[in-house]
């Protein structure tokens, strides 16, 4: 094994490989920082790449980008708190409080080391683990992977935040969402109103970027001057060395609540992120921070999702099935180049197992060197005015949707969830427990169908879903009995404020319609859901009654409300209405005369109305980022959207 | 010149006509795709079954056609694949220069006459076939050793599906045929999860494609977990699934197993069904598709290419791990068999459908 391990050192260490790895790593960390481009886009990207270099280059360039991922999109999670993905939520949250605190540089430094840390772990249990795990992977059987999505969805509650009634309302949209398409239980597509587009389900990156990105941007053009407002001062990184080593031990456990999602297929890394964030929770003893700028949180939310990513390779390459859509790209170009994952490849190509974690070990101390390297670049684009930035950011946040299925259904279900964001953003919703039900929605039905299918109800008592039951059960009796405790000793807690502003009262002209728009939703989704088959109705049922009883009582609270308070607006919300249409108009411009036409009109509008640029710099500027989307659509082979009016088509 | 309409001109013309056809054929063939990019749209992800055999052939097809056209492989996933084949119809042109490479996933939906299909499968011209056989298999707990065991397992068998429109189509059909006494329970996200809920024990009956066969379940079968029982078969030279599976000579087809469990061959409006099905998910596994109204003369070029691509040592020696070791199936083998399978008869379409809304609750 020894040899292997030093021979496999040799393999990776040729000139061409390591620049193969290191080409990887850079794209997968500017994908990473890009809104909405996470993994799966960057592999895809390099995808074609590979088949251009032997095998093993190939995989070490597919492996430096899945494994740098989850550290760089830390830094879109903090300085613009839009997560580039779900595992990347709570880092979102938290470090985006702790951004605006003037902290980034603690958020940022704590977040790549523990991302740091957890790919080490991973790349360790890839080492160790893969001869051996395979009897672990196949003890989880369908009721285990059901009990894990539901402790998953458990400990997400713990991001509802302190509206229980609106929290859990989102959260019950996220699930109307994710039952979208056809149902695993069933033969049934479920509200798709005769689309082909939404037969698979919405995508994931779509509803990311709808809900967080688009929103953050707009709220961002429309305050004018940089993401902070003020200028944001990076601090120093000695702080968060020092928070670092004082909370290794969580990240250790949360790498290794990590390393367990990833062997998970379809559940993992949400629910492993979100897990491990719970744990964070329960053994902090001031709560009242989470939600407000917690550096625990984001320790354990990058250490896990981290872990997860790289764990997903466990049953990739011991089963051939994916824990993950990274893992599954990944599982094609093993494929292509002759490998064969199973057992047999385990044993019989130690040289390319040992590659496989070499890379990712290497990529990983690395990747989180880099993040330290170019945090102060990217945090000075911080005080640029934002509208520069919006500009390239929107056509990015634009191809990578279209990646999806290339029609414009995908630009429509973008700015329809930028709709539905703003809305909630303005509201004062919490946006994050929707992505919670949107991911776990359909596992949780499917593994739930196959359970009761396979086991009938004899499920319930067997081993495995017992201990991860008692995952959700020991924390409840733990913090029971400390509450208990706390009540006997009874001493007077005197409350110190925590710092960090309140939020401005929220427009409650918005607030009233965003209620009214939720229990139009729900109560249409709820006439629609009695067409269903029986069993296509379960999970649907799960997120529209609930939804629509609190949807309801969040409306006649606004409505009293109303009554005894009186209208209360937020001037904020209001100027950002002008922008919310400019980004609509841009789309129906790129509808009726495409995008190579509708792009120049954006970018003339927020280059020179928002921005209040000079024209002729305006135009330079204007130019060189309209030729980086053009490349970048290039690059991922897409044509970009065609107008049904007119089209320009491009030389190329 | 004016010619007076006389035979004679006709004569001359036709002539010519022959003449320059004569002299031309070869050269336009030599060079067709000379300078030219072939998009190979593959309505699926990155990364899966589909996309993987499609940059196998890539190089090969690069290699032997005329001209050494580029060839690219685009991928256009979505709505089963629906998207993807919904965009070829709308877009290609039958030029020859644009691929539709694509599975039972795009021909089931067509065949049972789903709404949201917008492409006319049928009407398409098929440029050449890769097999994706199958092979059925049984846990060694149910007892069954022999397909004659079937009628009399042990234990219950349990298959474990994505869904019953879909992939699994063929395979229930069979077991339709079979009269087999099963429970089906779909839901699963894939054959590989469906097979690893086979080796932890919750299902016993499963069935794999060849490439993961081979890959996954020839270990168990040597490890004596998994029992082998029989193949969806092959097109014989009746045009129908009799033969047996070319990867798998050794085990019966569903053909054969009906013969030996009824003393007579299979008929009727199950077996119809079947071949239907089966025909377009095993033998015609994945079929490289040219828009409606591509010339002859493009069909004639695959014809050749295909020809050589078989012969083409490489091909053999990779395509065993690769994709089975199937040769590649020229257009003249393929054509008139797919055409019939992509056209069943009303009572098959009725059948199917009967049989998906009754047992499966498929709403279509």
């Amino acid at each position: 094994m020894l040899e292997n391990i030093v021979s496999a050192l040799d393999i990776l260490f040729q000139p061409a490989r390591l620049l193969a790895l290191f080409a990887g790593m850079l794209a997968g960390m500017v994908f990473g920082m890009l809104p909405g481009l996470g993994g799966v886009a960057a592999v895809s990207i390099l995808l074609p790449f590979i088949y251009l270099m032997d095998g093993y280059a190939g995989l070490a360039m597919l492996l430096g980008a899945i494994s740098v991922i989850y550290t760089s999109d830390t830094i879109t999670s903090v300085l613009l708190g839009a997560p580039g993905s779900p595992a990347s939520a709570p880092t979102a949250i938290e470090g985006h409080a702790l951004a605006k605190q003037g902290k980034a540089s603690l958020a940022l430094g704590v977040g790549f080391l523990a991302s740091m840390v957890g790919g080490l772990f991973g790349a360790l249990i890839l080492s160790v683990a893969i001869p051996i795990a395979g009897p672990l992977v196949l003890a989880l059987g369908t009721p285990e992977l059901f009990m894990f999505a539901l402790v998953g969805l458990c400990f997400a509650a713990s991001m509802v935040g302190r509206d229980i009634a609106l929290g859990l309302a989102a959260a019950c949209f996220g699930i109307l969402l994710g039952v979208v398409g056809a149902a695993p239980a069933a033969a049934n597509y479920r509200f798709i109103f005769g689309q082909s587009y939404l037969m698979d389900g919405l995508s994931l990156p779509i509803v990311a970027l709808g809900l967080f990105a688009v929103a953050e941007l707009i709220s961002m053009v429309a305050t004018g001057g940089g993401i902070a407002g003020k200028p944001m001062a990076l601090g120093k990184w000695g702080e968060s060395f020092r928070e670092f080593w004082r909370s290794r031990w969580l990240i250790c456990r949360a790498s290794v609540i990590g390393i367990f999602g990833g062997f998970v297929p379809a559940v993992g890394a949400s629910a492993s992120t979100w897990i491990a964030y719970g744990h964070a929770m329960s053994t902090t003893k001031d709560k009242r921070r989470f939600g407000k700028g917690e550096i625990r949180g984001v320790a354990s939310a990058e250490g896990a999702n981290n872990a997860t990513v790289i764990s997903d390779l466990v049953p990739t390459m011991l089963f051939s099935v994916p824990g993950g859509p990274a893992a599954a790209i990944f599982l094609g170009a093993l494929f292509s180049f002759g490998f064969y994952p199973g057992p047999r490849m385990v044993s019989e190509s130690p040289d390319l197992m040992y590659m496989i974690v070499w890379s990712v070990a290497l990529a990983s101390v690395l990747g989180a060197a880099i993040c330290f390297a170019v945090t102060p670049y990217i945090a000075r684009l911080t005080r640029v005015n934002f509208a520069l930035i919006a500009a390239p950011l929107l056509l990015i946040m634009v191809a990578g949707a279209y990646q999806g299925t290339q029609t414009f259904g995908d630009i429509l279900a973008l700015l329809v969830l930028g709709i539905v964001g703003w809305l909630m953003k303005n509201a004062g919703i919490p946006r994050a427990p929707v992505l919670v039900g949107f991911v776990l929605a359909t596992p949780m039905e499917q593994y739930f169908w196959l359970t009761t299918q396979i086991h009938g109800f004899t499920w319930l008592t067997r081993p495995g879903v017992l201990i991860i039951a008692s995952l959700i059960a020991i924390p409840l009796v733990l913090n029971a009995v400390r509450w208990l405790r706390r009540r006997r000793t009874a001493v007077p807690q005197t409350e110190t404020a925590v710092p960090g502003e309140e939020p401005p009262g929220h427009d409650s002209d918005i607030v009233l319609f965003t209620a009214l728009l939720m229990v139009a939703a729900f109560g249409y989704a709820l006439v629609e859901m009695l067409g269903f088959r029986p069993n296509a109705r379960l999970m649907p049922s799960l997120g529209i009654v609930p939804g629509l009883l609190l949807s309801l009582y969040v409306l006649g609270r606004q409505l009293f409300r109303l009554h005894r308070q009186g209208r209360v607006a937020n001037l904020a919300s209001r100027r950002e209405l002008p922008i919310l249409g400019g980004i609509l108009s841009y789309g129906l411009a790129m509808w009726l005369i495409g995008f190579n036409l509708a792009t120049p009109l954006l970018l003339g509008w927020l280059l020179l109305g928002c921005a209040r640029m000079r024209w002729h710099t305006a135009l330079l500027y204007g130019m060189a980022v309209y030729a980086v989307a053009q490349g970048m659509f290039t690059l991922m082979r897409l044509t970009p959207p065609r107008g049904t009016l007119l089209d320009l088509p491009m030389p190329w | 010149m004016i010619l007076p309409d006389t035979p004679l001109k006709s004569l001359s013309a036709a002539v010519l006509v022959a003449a320059g056809g004569l002299a031309a054929a070869p050269a336009m063939a030599d060079d067709f795709y000379a300078g030219k990019t072939i998009e190979m749209v593959v309505p699926f992800g990155e990364g899966g079954a589909t996309y993987v055999a499609a940059k196998f052939l890539e190089p090969f097809l690069e290699k032997h056609l005329p001209g050494n056209p580029q060839v690219n492989v685009r991928t256009r996933p979505g709505g089963g694949s629906i998207l993807g084949a919904n965009w070829f119809q709308q877009n290609a042109e039958p030029d020859g220069e644009t691929i539709l490479f694509t599975t039972s996933s795009t021909s089931n939906p067509y065949v049972l006459g789903m709404e949201e299909v917008e492409y006319d499968l049928a009407a398409m011209r098929p440029a050449y076939s890769l097999p994706f056989g199958a092979v059925i298999y049984v846990s060694p707990r149910t007892g069954i050793e022999t397909p004659a065991d079937l009628h009399s397992p042990d234990m219950p068998l349990i298959y474990g599906g994505i869904a019953a429109a879909a992939s699994d189509l063929p395979v229930l059909l069979a077991f339709e045929l079979l009269d087999l006494d099963l429970r089906a329970v779909l839901g699963f996200d894939g054959r590989g999860p469906a097979r690893l809920a086979f080796e932890r024990g919750e299902t016993n009956i499963d069935f794999q494609f060849t490439p993961a066969y081979m890959s996954q379940v020839v270990d168990m079968v040597e490890a004596g977990s998994a029992v082998p029982i029989m193949t969806g078969g092959s097109v014989g030279d009746d045009g129908v699934l009799s033969a047996r599976d070319l990867a798998f000579p050794d085990y019966p087809s569903v053909y054969e197993v009906y013969e030996e469990l009824h003393g007579e061959p299979p008929s009727g409006v199950e077996w119809d069904a079947f071949q239907a099905i089966g025909a377009t998910t095993f033998n015609f596994g994945l079929t490289a598709y040219l828009p409606e109204g591509t010339p002859d003369e493009v069909i004639e070029i695959f014809e050749q290419t295909i020809t050589a691509i078989n012969d083409d040592p490489d091909y053999q020696e990779q395509s065993q791990d690769a994709i089975g070791g199937y040769d590649l199936l020229p257009a003249s083998a393929v054509t008139d068999s797919l055409s019939e399978a992509l056209q069943p008869s009303d009572e098959v379409r009725d059948y199917l459908r009967t049989l998906l809304s009754e047992k499966y609750d498929v709403e279509l």
